[in-house]
């Protein structure tokens, strides 16, 4: 019964959504807003439920381990900028903060992003088959040419603007297939809702 | 008024309903097109193919119901073919809206192979932390992770017990609608640890991981509904995604028309000027 209920809330208010596509009207508004709402509600209770009570206050309240006053007042000073006889005192959390994403951040990049991907563009060119030839040499001049697009040092004029005009043609190819994967999505999405409307809802499908 | 002038003028909500039929008739009346098998997809197949029965595989559950129509068929799909390889599943997920949606998957899955929780498969829940909490976890689970999704000790479970380290992790298959997600996996915990990463991506972020591919990072990628719907294909099981394929393929033809027709009467408004 309450599957029930749920199945006929959802698909109302899905179509109260797509109402919009008519013209923007009142049912749209009110599912509009019921979203906004629950998801402020949910939010606020997974950021208590699950930041703050398990890795804060339970430790601090029930085991009892008063080190943890300290991440309190670190985060409170994060208010600082709100009085500004003490406004200095952000500093603190914000260094602290600087600190750990440049030593997890700069470094994990460097060794999981930046280096394996240069090594993915140093590819071979001979001793393969020519598919992989044209393959890997699209890539390499792909790289190339997109990055002399971006290189501001010079006027882009003569061959350097020849070749950040090829920069400009990869990237329109890269944008292309950007855009069709983007209309996937959005009909996917739709599709979804659909298929929800035709299987849950009414059950024709 | 010609023709192209009409329907330059045509009301947009005429287009919204054309795109609307397109995708229903075919999920009424399915046409059943084939669907191509892609490398990408091949290789997260093959992957769990080649894995001994008893590996232990995280399925991180990194999407909400947002993405849930492009995601959950390939949950779904991904998670029926490890426990028919009788591998066990791991579920964790850096959203905290996934986990009821992995828990939907096993409750349909795990009767149907007669899997018992905690020791063929876990759900140990939503894990806050992002990049840190994955480095975390690779060194040692016990920091991250104490109880399973619904409070009870993870020691307490055989599987729970089992996974110590990045180590134990055969294979990690990310179902990822964004931030954080995929890219975390990879950059932090294949950079760190060198464990397989598997992914399930929407459509709008499949584009973004091919690099990875191609640079042997990610092992392999299941891209939005297409990729769901090939995964279906190949694990012999047929569902959401596959029946969405038809009208997939039919909107799409669609745009293309209204692309074209649209381009036409751009390059005829321009010679009439």
């Amino acid at each position: 019964m309450l599957e029930t209920i749920g199945v006929w809330i959802a698909a109302l208010l899905t179509l109260a959504i797509y109402s919009f596509l008519y013209k923007d009207n009142p049912f749209y508004k009110v599912a509009e807003h019921i979203f906004v709402g629950v998801s402020a509600g949910y939010w606020a209770v997974v950021l208590w439920s699950n930041f703050a009570w398990p890795n804060l206050f339970e430790p601090l309240v029930r085991q009892g381990n008063l080190w943890y006053i300290i991440p309190i007042i670190v985060g409170f000073m994060m208010f600082a900028p709100l009085f500004p006889k003490i406004n200095w005192l952000v500093r603190i959390p914000l260094t602290f903060t600087m600190g750990v994403s440049m030593a997890l951040f700069v470094l994990q990049i460097v060794q999981g992003d930046i280096l394996p991907q240069l090594q993915a563009t140093f590819l071979p060119l001979a001793g393969v088959s020519p598919f992989q030839f044209i393959s890997n040499l699209l890539i390499i001049l792909g790289v190339i040419f997109t990055l002399i697009y971006f290189y501001f040092s010079k006027e882009h004029k003569g061959v350097l603007g020849g070749a950040a005009k090829i920069g400009i043609w990869f990237m329109m190819v890269s944008f292309g297939a950007s855009f069709g994967y983007t209309i996937m999505a959005r009909i996917s999405l739709l599709i979804g809702r659909l298929y929800f409307l035709l299987h849950n809802w009414l059950r024709l499908i | 008024m010609n023709i192209l002038e009409r329907i330059a003028k045509v009301d947009r909500r005429i287009i919204f309903l054309l795109v609307g039929l397109a995708a229903i008739i075919p999920l009424l009346f399915p046409i059943g097109l084939p669907v191509d098998i892609t490398q990408p997809v091949k290789s997260v197949y093959d992957t769990i193919e080649a894995l001994p029965e008893g590996s232990i595989v995280v399925v991180s559950v990194d999407y909400d119901p947002g993405s849930e129509a492009e995601l959950f068929p390939a949950t779904l799909a991904f998670i029926d073919h490890c426990f028919r390889k009788n591998l066990r599943v791991y579920m964790m997920g850096l959203w905290p809206a996934g986990i009821p949606l992995g828990n939907i998957v096993f409750e349909e899955l795990a009767p149907k192979y007669n899997k018992v929780y905690g020791v063929d498969y876990i759900n140990v829940g939503y894990k806050p932390g992002g990049a840190v909490m994955l480095l975390s976890l690779g060194r040692n689970v016990a920091d991250v992770v104490a109880t399973d999704y619904a409070g009870v000790p993870i020691d307490s479970f055989p599987l729970g017990k089992a996974v110590k380290s990045a180590g134990d992790i055969s294979v990690v298959m990310t179902f990822s609608a964004g931030d954080p997600g995929i890219l975390h996996w990879i950059i932090y915990f294949n950079a760190r640890f060198g464990t397989t990463i598997c992914g399930a991506t929407t459509a709008i972020s499949a584009p973004r991981q091919y690099q990875y591919l191609a640079s042997g990072q990610l092992t392999g990628l299941l891209g939005g509904l297409k990729g769901a719907a090939e995964y279906e294909t190949l694990v012999k099981r047929k569902g959401r995604a596959t029946a969405g394929m038809d009208s997939q393929s039919i909107v799409h033809v669609l745009i293309v028309i209204f692309i074209i027709i649209g381009n036409i009467i751009l390059i005829y408004e321009r010679r009439k000027k």
